[in-house]
């Protein structure tokens, strides 16, 4: 009798979380991988991350009656996975450094002019993001590239409305500062 | 576009006064061409954005994702949570048959002879029974002598019978009293609880 209940509630729980999966999380994927690349500023880290978060989401459905706002909670879980594996990864960092510039190198022999100028201005842009505290870039980030409110801002990284618009009046602040310097 | 209403929109944006329909125009006209020398210095940043806005995930990433969720799901759901139940009657099968092939060899063990011989030969069977006999017969008769000297020593001691006799009825008489007086104790008790 027992297991003829919990067979039964395993399977309502696996419909309605494969309905959900396919309707919240996954349309999700490509939001996710930016943040998680804004972060590790590594394409296969960040597809690393994004793939491992949605395989511990699949493998937690029941929780998910639990989370209040999946979506938030989403960012908020890719956040944390690509600062945990930058932390991690402290190291190899230096290393990826390296193959940027040498990439940039490669560009300069390659293509014409106006091209490499237009990476090379995109690589700065890059290099004063990174050099933002971590907040403002991450706030940054989901105003600028996924076009967040500030109400969905402030649910992905549980930080106060009236923080988000601060946080990012200071990041927009300090861009405008490090434009005005390489002009 | 004119420069006048982008370089307002531009202050608002820097104040975080604009909305994301607004700063998706600045996107648009700093995409563009024919934006004015004096705010080309912000060119690299909206390109940037706009940029930035369309990368995504190599395309083989949902043949990977749905090979990988197969895998957990296969590893999970199916042969834990679904084989559960049938785990548990199979231990319990299993328990019962163990007891039970157990019990039935303890048994055996039981009923087994300690030694057992066989023999072919109808006079090989004579021949050992007879051996049997003899040694049995044999023993007997050693034993059946032993008796007899130890009553013919008994009787060499020359006992006076009569007094070891009298000692025993003495005995005797001692045994008949105290059953006696035993009986009267049970009778009193008997006698008590029948009054109260």
């Amino acid at each position: 009798m027992h297991s003829d209940v919990t067979f039964f509630s395993f399977n309502r729980h696996y419909i309605m979380s494969i309905d959900s999966f396919h309707k919240i999380i996954l349309p999700l994927k490509d939001k996710l991988f930016r943040l998680a690349y804004s972060i590790v500023r590594e394409q296969a880290e960040a597809e690393d991350i994004v793939q491992d978060l949605l395989l511990k989401l699949w493998s937690r459905k029941e929780d998910w009656n639990y989370i209040d706002n999946l979506e938030a909670y989403c960012f908020r879980a890719t956040k944390n996975m690509a600062l945990d594996r930058l932390a991690s990864q402290a190291i190899r960092k230096t290393g990826t450094l390296d193959k940027e510039k040498e990439e940039l190198y490669f560009v300069e022999h390659q293509s014409p002019h106006s091209e490499m100028v237009r990476k090379e201005q995109h690589y700065l842009i890059e290099r004063c993001i990174d050099e933002l505290p971590e907040n403002q870039r991450l706030v940054f980030h989901l105003r600028e590239i996924e076009g967040f409110s500030y109400k969905e801002i402030s649910e992905s990284l549980s930080i106060s409305g009236d923080l988000v618009k601060i946080t990012l009046h200071r990041a927009r602040k300090r861009m405008k500062e490090l434009l005005s310097e390489y002009k | 576009m004119n420069s006048e209403y982008i370089n307002i929109l531009l202050e608002r944006y820097w104040n975080c006064e604009t909305t994301l329909e607004e700063e998706k125009e600045l996107q648009d006209f700093f995409s563009g061409v024919g934006v004015p020398e004096d705010l080309e210095q912000y060119i690299p940043l909206f390109s940037y954005i706009r940029m930035e806005q369309s990368v995504t995930l190599s395309k083989n990433f949902d043949n990977k994702l749905k090979a990988a969720l197969e895998d957990t799901d296969k590893n999970r759901y199916v042969t834990i949570r679904i084989y559960t139940p049938l785990l548990r009657i199979a231990a319990s099968v299993l328990l019962l048959v163990g007891l039970g092939t157990g019990l039935f060899f303890i048994t055996r063990q039981n009923n087994k002879p300690h030694f057992t011989e066989k023999f072919e030969d109808p006079n090989a069977v004579m021949q050992q029974a007879t051996y049997a006999l003899e040694k049995l017969s044999n023993a007997l008769q050693v034993s059946e002598a032993a008796s007899m000297q130890t009553i013919r020593d008994i009787d060499d001691l020359n006992i006076d019978w009569s007094s070891i006799d009298s000692l025993s009825n003495l005995l005797d008489d001692d045994m008949d009293d105290s059953l006696n007086n035993t009986v009267e104790v049970k009778k009193d008790g008997l006698n008590k609880i029948g009054n109260l």
